[in-house]
C-alpha cells in the first residue's frame, strides 16, 4: 500500500479548500436563487396566483370507450352496455355532510341500509376525493338527485358502463366475464397499454379478445368549480368503442342444448364437422356472469368456488376425462392401418379376457360370442378391443391417438385449454418411474386407465370421421367487424391437418357408428329416427377402476365415484351437417344418460331448421 | 480486518439525521400527493417507505465498505452500468414513449440512476490515478469517451435529462479536480458543435418542452399546462399554505406529474412559503454538510468522492426547483430524498453511504 502513502504525502488539502469556498459562495447563490424565486411567486405574487388557482376550472379527463358487443351467428345480441349510477359525495364540497346525507335519504326514501358508506372514509382526512355512498341507483333516484342538485352540495353522479349478459347462466362460460383489472395484471407485459380502473376481460371470449374488445379512451375538457364539480364541457376527444365479436354460436341451438341437459351436471357441445364451426357449448351448473359485473360479493364468490361441481370451470375445454368406449374408435383405426385386421378378422367373446394373472371383463356378462370388427364396435364389445390394444401396443395407440388430436390443445380461442394425456411408455417411466405394464394397454384399448381427453378434443375427433378424415380447428369466432361494419378480421375454415387414416378405413369406421345406432343390439338405439340416419357411440368412463368381481355399479356408490356418461354422434350418415358430444359427469351409462339428451339436441337442432325454411 | 472502534466514534450521525428528515418530510408530502388518485395496489407513501428502508440497508453496505475498495473496483462498477443501460436498450419497459426501465422480479427498475453513482467513482479512479501527471489531450478523450457512453446511451432512450445530469456532474467533477482552462476550453467548443446536433436527434416533445420553457403561454393548455399549473400551485400557497391535503391544484388533480417530477410544488402549495423555506433550509445545510465532508477528507479520493456525491445531490435540488418554479425547463429530475422512485432513492441513499464512509474514515490511516 505504498501508492496510498505517497498520495497521502502528496494530498494538498489546501488546493481544494480554496475551490470548496468558491463552491460554498456558488451553491449559496443558487439557493439564494430559488428562494428568491419563491419568495416572489408565493410572497408578492401569491394572492393573485391564489386567485388564479381558484379561478382554475379546466380540466382533462380522460373518457372510458364502450366495450364491444359479442353477438350470435345471426347477428342476436348476447352482451350489450348497460349504464349504472353510483353517488358519491365530496367532503369538502359538502360541509355539513350527515345534513346532505339525510336531505338525500328523504328526497330518495332511503332506508338507512340503501345508503353504504363508511364513516372513516369521510374522516381519512381527504377532503378532495369523493366518497362513493350508493351503487347502482335506478333512473328515477337519479332524476331526483340531478333536479335537486342546487340543495345537495357535492353530491355528484358517476355514469359506469355495466356488461348485460343476456343469456346469463346459459352461455356464461363462452363470454366470460369482466371486471377492473388487478395490480398483478398490470404488471403483465401483456397488459402494458392498461391503466388502473380500467375494466377488461377476465374469462372467456372477454378475456380471449380483449384487445378488440376494449376500444379507445378518449379525452375531456371539463370546467369545473373550486371544489371539482363538474360545469360544463368545453372540448372532447371521443373515444373509440371497441369492436364487434360475431360468434358462431347460435343462440337458439345454445338454449335447446341448455334446456335439454336438465338439472344434469355436465357439458355438451355441437359442431359443424363441415368447417369446425362450434354451434354450441353448454356447461352445467353455470353461474350467472352479470354478478361479476360491478365486483363480485364475498358470499357469491364463495357459493361458486366451494361448489364442488365447479360452476367456474368450462368443462368443454378445461374438463379432462377418461374417453371410455368412445375411444374404442381410435384403436379400431390403428388396428386397420398398420393392417393387424381387416374388417372380417373375427374374434371370439366369452365375457373375459385373461392377461397374466389378470382377467379383464367385457361389459356384456356372458360375452358377445363370435364378433367381426363392426359388430365390436356396434355393440362396443370389450374383448375384441383388447385383443386389438394388445397387438397394437401402448405406443403405436399413441401416436393414432395424437392423429386424432389428442394429446394437444385445439386452439380454439377461450383461455384455459386443456391438453388431456396420452400415456406412452415414457411417459409413464418419467411420471411414475415405472415401466409401463401390459395391462395398462389393455386398460387404454377400451378409453380407460390413464388416458385423459377434453371434450372438445373428442368431439373434433368424431368430426374428421364424419368428415371424411380432416382435423378442423374449432372456431367459435366468425368474425370481428367495426361498430359501422367493418370487417376487421375474419375467421376462415382452418384445416389442421389429416387423419393417419385412409378413406376407405374411415368409411368401415362410420358404417360402425351408423350401426351402433340403427342395428339391433347396438348401444346408441336411442338416437334412432325415422328421418335421418344419426351416427354415435357411447362411452362410459370410470372413475375409479373396475373391481375384480366384476360387479357393476350399483346406486349406492358415492357420486364423486360414480361413471361419466358419454355419447358422441354426427348426423345425417352422409355428408354429417352437425355433430353432438354430451357428457354428463357421474351420470352412469352413455347409453341411457347421455343419448336421451343427445337426442334432445338433434330433434331441437332440426326443428329449428325446419322452422327457419318456412320462414 | 478488524474493525477500528474509531469507525463507529466517527459516525456521521448529522448526515443520517439530515436524510431521514428530509425523506419523513418526503413521505408525508406523497401521502397527500398521492390521495387523490384512485384506489387500487399499494399507496405510494406505503412504497416509497420501503425503498427509504431498502436504501438504509445499502446505505450500511455503502459505508461499510472502506471507499477505497470501491473505488479500486470503479472500472467494474462502471461497466456494470454500462451493460445494464445495454440491456435496458434491448429488454427495457416502455413507458410514455421512452424506454428507461428493467423489470426485474417484479420490480422495476432504472439503470440511468444507478449510472449516476456510478460516473462519480469512475470519475473518482480516474482522476486520482491521473492527477500528478498533469492532463493532456489524450486524457480528455478517455474522459470524453467514458462520460459519453452513458450520455448517448441514457440520451437515445430517450431521456435527455438524465442524460445532461451525467455532462452537468461531470463537469463539476472535473473543474473541482482541476483539469486545467485548456481542457475545458476544448470541452466547451465540443459542446457547441454538438447542441445543435443534439436538436437534431430530439424527439418532438423534448423539442416542444425547450420551446414551451422558453415561453410557457405559448399552448396553456398544452405543453404548457405543466409549468403553468406548477407556478399557480407554488404560488397559490402563498405564505402559510393552503393546509396538509387541501391543496386544490394537487388534491383536483390540475398538477401533473406530482408524485415525480413536480412533488416539490405539492409541499410549496400545501405548506406555503414558510414550510419551503424551512425545507429548503434543510436541503443547504445537508449541502453544506457535504462540502464540509469534502473539506475535512483524508485523502484525494475521499474529497473527489465527497464532492461528487454532494454535486449529485445539489444539481438534483437545483434542476428539479427550479423546474418547478418555471426557471428550468422540464426535464425529469428527480428531487433528491422527496421525489417518489425506488431507483433514484436507493442510489442517493447510496451516496449517502459513500459520504458517510468518507466522513467516519477521515482520521484512520490506511494500514
Amino acid at each position: 500500500m505504498f501508492g496510498n502513502q505517497d498520495r497521502l504525502t502528496n494530498y494538498d488539502p489546501w488546493k481544494f479548500r480554496k475551490k470548496i469556498r468558491v463552491v460554498i459562495w456558488l451553491v449559496f447563490l443558487a439557493f439564494f436563487i430559488l428562494t428568491a424565486r419563491l419568495w416572489y411567486l408565493q410572497v408578492v405574487k401569491g394572492d393573485n396566483l391564489r386567485q388564479r388557482s381558484e379561478n382554475n376550472r379546466i380540466r382533462i379527463q380522460e373518457i372510458k370507450p364502450l366495450r364491444g358487443l359479442i353477438m350470435d351467428t345471426h347477428g342476436d345480441i348476447l352482451v350489450d352496455n348497460q349504464s349504472s349510477f353510483d353517488i358519491s359525495i365530496i367532503p369538502e364540497a359538502a360541509k355539513n355532510i350527515e345534513d346532505v346525507m339525510s336531505k338525500l335519504a328523504g328526497l330518495c326514501d332511503w332506508g338507512p341500509d340503501a345508503i353504504f358508506y363508511d364513516n372513516a372514509s369521510f374522516k381519512s382526512g381527504k377532503p378532495f376525493v369523493p366518497v362513493r355512498i350508493s351503487r347502482n341507483i335506478g333512473r328515477d333516484k337519479l332524476a331526483t338527485v340531478e333536479t335537486n342538485s342546487m340543495d345537495l352540495p357535492g353530491v355528484v353522479v358517476d355514469v359506469v358502463p355495466v356488461r348485460e349478459y343476456i343469456y346469463g347462466e346459459m352461455m356464461a362460460h363462452i363470454l366470460g366475464y369482466v371486471g377492473e383489472i388487478s395490480a398483478s395484471e398490470l404488471n403483465r407485459d401483456a397488459y402494458s397499454g392498461y391503466r388502473l380502473d380500467d375494466i377488461v376481460g377476465k374469462y372467456g371470449i372477454e378475456k380471449y379478445l380483449d384487445e378488440y374488445l376494449k376500444g379507445e379512451r378518449g379525452g375531456e375538457q371539463t370546467e369545473v368549480d373550486a371544489v371539482g364539480r363538474r360545469l360544463n364541457v368545453l372540448g372532447k376527444i371521443k373515444s373509440v368503442p371497441g369492436h364487434n365479436v360475431i360468434l358462431n354460436i347460435d343462440a337458439d341451438l345454445q338454449k335447446i342444448c341448455w334446456d335439454a341437459f336438465q338439472e344434469k351436471a355436465g357439458t355438451a357441445i355441437v359442431m359443424d364437422p363441415r368447417t369446425g364451426c362450434v354451434m354450441a357449448m353448454v356447461n352445467r351448473p353455470s353461474f350467472d356472469p352479470n354478478l361479476f359485473n360491478r365486483g363480485i360479493s364475498g358470499e357469491n364468490w364463495k357459493k361458486l368456488t366451494t361448489n364442488p361441481l365447479c360452476p367456474l370451470q368450462n368443462k368443454a375445454v378445461s374438463g379432462q376425462y377418461p374417453p371410455g368406449s368412445t375411444y374404442k374408435l381410435v384403436v379400431a383405426a390403428a388396428a386397420l392401418e398398420e393392417g393387424l385386421v381387416t374388417e372380417d378378422t373375427q374374434i371370439f367373446c366369452d365375457g373375459t379376457y385373461r392377461m397374466g394373472d389378470r382377467t379383464f371383463r367385457c361389459w356384456k356378462k356372458g360375452g358377445h360370442g363370435t364378433v367381426d370388427l363392426h359388430r365390436a364396435i356396434v355393440e362396443s364389445c370389450d374383448v375384441y378391443f383388447y385383443h386389438l390394444g394388445e397387438m397394437l401396443g401402448v405406443d403405436k395407440l399413441a401416436e393414432y391417438a395424437a392423429g386424432f388430436g389428442f394429446g394437444y390443445t385445439t386452439g380454439v380461442a377461450l383461455p384455459g385449454e386443456k391438453k388431456g394425456l396420452v400415456p406412452t411408455k415414457e411417459w409413464k417411466l418419467k411420471k411414475y418411474g415405472e415401466p409401463w405394464q401390459r395391462g395398462e394397454t389393455t386398460s387404454l384399448s377400451i378409453g380407460q386407465g390413464f388416458s385423459l381427453v377434453t371434450p372438445l378434443q373428442l368431439l373434433r375427433a368424431y368430426c374428421s370421421i364424419a368428415n371424411g378424415g380432416i382435423l378442423y380447428r374449432p372456431r367459435l369466432i366468425k368474425g370481428i367487424e367495426t361498430v359501422d361494419r367493418q370487417t376487421v378480421r375474419g375467421f376462415p375454415p382452418e384445416k389442421e391437418r389429416s387423419i393417419p387414416v385412409s378413406g376407405k378405413n374411415v368409411d368401415i369406421l362410420k358404417h360402425g357408428l351408423w350401426g351402433a345406432v340403427n342395428e339391433p343390439h347396438g348401444t346408441g338405439w336411442a338416437l334412432k329416427r325415422k328421418e335421418m340416419d344419426v351416427c354415435g357411440k357411447t362411452g362410459t368412463a370410470q372413475v375409479i377402476s373396475m373391481p375384480e368381481d366384476g360387479e357393476d355399479q350399483k346406486g349406492d356408490v358415492p357420486y364423486r365415484f360414480r361413471d361419466h356418461a358419454l355419447f358422441v354422434c354426427f348426423v345425417p350418415y352422409k355428408d354429417p351437417e352437425i355433430a353432438v358430444l354430451v357428457i354428463v359427469e357421474h351420470g352412469g351409462h352413455g347409453g341411457s344418460v347421455s343419448a336421451p339428451i343427445a337426442r334432445r339436441i338433434v330433434d331441437g337442432y332440426f326443428n329449428l331448421e325446419r322452422k327457419e325454411q318456412k320462414m | 480486518m478488524k474493525i477500528d472502534r474509531r469507525l463507529f466514534a466517527n459516525f456521521d450521525w448529522v448526515l443520517l439525521g439530515l436524510v431521514l428528515l428530509i425523506s419523513g418530510i418526503g413521505i408525508l408530502n406523497l401521502y397527500s400527493a398521492g390521495s387523490n388518485l384512485s384506489a387500487g395496489g399499494e399507496p405510494l407513501y406505503i412504497k416509497q417507505m420501503t425503498w427509504v428502508l431498502l436504501g438504509l440497508v445499502m446505505m450500511v453496505i455503502a459505508f461499510s465498505v472502506d471507499y477505497h475498495i470501491i473505488i479500486r473496483h470503479a472500472y467494474l462498477i462502471y461497466v456494470i452500468s454500462v451493460l445494464l443501460l445495454l440491456l435496458v436498450f434491448f429488454y427495457g419497459n416502455i413507458t410514455h414513449g421512452s424506454q428507461r426501465w428493467l423489470a426485474l422480479y417484479g420490480f422495476s427498475f432504472q439503470p440511468s440512476e444507478l449510472m449516476k453513482l456510478a460516473i462519480i467513482i469512475v470519475l473518482v479512479r480516474y482522476f486520482d490515478d491521473n492527477m500528478e501527471k498533469g492532463y493532456r489531450f489524450g486524457n480528455l478523450v478517455v474522459l470524453l469517451t467514458v462520460v459519453g457512453i452513458p450520455f448517448f446511451m441514457i440520451a437515445r432512450q430517450p431521456d435527455l435529462g438524465t442524460a445532461m445530469f451525467l455532462m452537468v456532474l461531470f463537469l463539476s467533477m472535473a473543474v473541482f479536480a482541476g483539469v486545467g482552462r485548456k481542457f475545458l476550453i476544448y470541452f466547451t467548443l465540443g459542446g457547441m458543435i454538438l447542441a445543435p446536433l443534439c436538436w437534431f436527434f430530439m424527439k418532438d416533445y423534448q423539442r416542444e418542452r425547450i420551446l414551451t420553457f422558453l415561453s410557457p403561454e405559448r399552448d396553456p393548455l398544452g405543453a404548457g399546462y405543466h409549468i403553468i399549473q406548477s407556478i399557480i400551485a407554488i404560488g397559490s400557497g402563498g405564505i402559510w399554505g393552503k393546509g396538509f391535503l387541501k391543496g386544490t391544484q394537487t388534491q383536483l388533480r390540475f398538477l401533473p406529474e406530482q408524485q415525480t417530477d413536480f412533488v416539490f410544488s405539492v409541499f410549496a402549495e400545501e405548506w406555503g412559503f414558510g414550510g419551503v423555506f424551512v425545507l429548503m433550509f434543510i436541503f443547504f445545510v445537508l449541502i453544506m454538510w457535504g462540502l464540509k465532508i469534502t473539506r475535512y477528507s483524508r485523502d484525494l479520493p475521499g474529497a473527489l468522492t465527497a464532492f461528487g456525491v454532494t454535486m449529485f445531490v445539489f444539481w438534483g435540488i437545483f434542476i428539479n426547483v427550479g423546474m418547478a418554479i418555471g426557471i428550468f425547463p422540464v426535464v425529469g429530475i428527480p428531487l433528491p430524498f422527496f421525489s417518489y422512485g425506488g431507483s433514484s432513492m436507493i442510489a442517493l441513499m447510496i451516496g449517502a453511504g459513500l459520504l458517510m464512509n468518507v466522513s467516519m474514515r477521515r482520521f484512520i490511516l490506511q494500514p
